[in-house]
């Protein structure tokens, strides 16, 4: 799951597609600027030019790109939906295909976890989670009743896609399409319901 | 016997984490904390200084998850019985001194541990929630209780390290999100 794999894009984008082939064959640690430029073709003058922050700007642009596609495969996927339930779906289905199946990421989770987990828990989650409601809050907003919060549901669908793609669960598999319908059907969904009906009757 | 002097040198190495933090602790420290050899801490941990560190955060994490336990045990009704887990939770690792200043200064060091650990808490919380999910009145004919529990388990946790929007602190914010977001599917209102 490459982001940009094309000689023929942009340099900034070669660079941060190189980035994440790199990571994944080497890992974070060892992977230098010079690895980067080598693999994507340029000119270490070039790279700098491009990311003058050097690693961990080419790192803060990863994770900016990756969140990016994700977030667009999602809207597409959101775009195509003609129920709540299929906008659920699509949502935990894409986050956790990420998680999951990202050539990076499960390099990292596999051999350093140092240097992703700490921002899966505690403090740097909850800005996680905050970043998930800001976005994902608006996206599923049209499709909740009046009486759901939508960044409410946000996080919440969030927590479930990082618990069952970070710890698999016999029950739950997040690569397989039913399997995640299942899931909403069974824990979402109700909850939506109860959320629209509490909230009704409090106003 | 031989179960207590293992629990002595965890003791001692927790105090030496609690003052020094996890990279400064060695397995020195630990055996001059406990009043024991370094050959005795490297009977009992025989990894050595990695292997005492992950067995100390291991200890305390499931002494903290006992200490929940406890906090809950006589409360019957299962929607009150979680509402009071996460308030207690939630208090205890704000509290927690120790854990606060590891996670401040020395995340990378802790987090993966923890992570590891929380599959194995994962378990026990569920084999607590079974049993008292299967008594609990108004459960929806087609829960499967065991897969219920684990999923209840994992949002526990999820809350418990990381409350998001939640003010845990907050009862009737509690028993809604309990409800609503925990609940809605497994037990009828």
């Amino acid at each position: 799951m490459t982001v940009v794999d094309l000689r023929e894009s942009p340099p900034r984008e070669r660079v941060v597609g190189a980035t994440v082939r790199c990571i994944a064959r080497w890992g974070l640690a060892k992977t230098t600027v010079d690895d980067v430029a080598r693999e994507a073709g340029v000119g270490r003058a070039t790279l700098y030019r491009l990311f003058p922050g050097g690693r961990d700007a080419l790192l803060d642009a990863v994770v900016a790109a990756e969140t990016a596609a994700l977030l667009s495969r999602i809207r597409a996927g959101v775009a195509a939906a003609s129920s709540l339930e299929d906008v659920l779906v699509c949502c935990v289905l894409e986050g956790g295909a990420v998680l999951i199946g990202h050539e990076a990421l499960r390099y990292l989770l596999a051999h350093e976890p140092e240097s992703v987990l700490p921002y899966l828990a505690f403090d740097r989650l909850d800005g996680l989670l905050r970043r998930v409601c800001e976005t994902g809050g608006p996206l599923l907003a049209p499709w909740l009743g009046p009486g759901d919060d939508a960044a409410r549901t946000a996080e919440w669908v969030a927590r479930i896609v990082l618990s069952y793609a970070l710890a698999p669960s016999p029950s739950f598999d997040l690569r397989d399409p039913e399997s995640v319908r299942r899931l909403v059907r069974t824990y979402v969904l109700p909850g939506l319901a109860v959320g629209a009906l509490s909230a009704r009757s409090c106003t | 016997m031989a179960s207590s002097s293992r629990t002595r040198i965890l003791e001692a190495a927790y105090a030496c984490v609690a003052r020094a933090g996890l990279t400064r602790t060695t397995v020195e420290d630990a055996a001059r904390e406990a009043g024991v050899s370094r050959a005795t801490v490297y009977r009992w941990f025989p990894g050595g200084r990695d292997d005492l560190l992950r067995q100390v955060i291991a200890w305390e994490t499931a002494r903290f998850f006992l200490r929940l336990a406890d906090a809950v045990d006589g409360i019957t009704d299962f929607a009150e019985m979680l509402e009071e887990a996460l308030v207690f939770a939630h208090a205890a690792v704000l509290d927690h001194e120790v854990l606060q200043r590891v996670l401040a200064t020395e995340p990378g060091r802790l987090v993966p541990t923890l992570t590891v650990e929380s599959d194995r808490i994962r378990s026990a919380i569920v084999e607590f929630l079974v049993p008292r999910l299967a008594a609990a009145p108004g459960r929806r004919p087609d829960v499967d209780t065991r897969e219920a529990c684990d999923h209840i388990a994992r949002l526990l946790l999820s809350w418990i390290g990381a409350p998001g929007r939640w003010d845990l602190t907050d009862r009737a914010r509690v028993r809604a999100l309990v409800r609503e977001e925990l609940l809605a599917g497994i037990l009828d209102p």
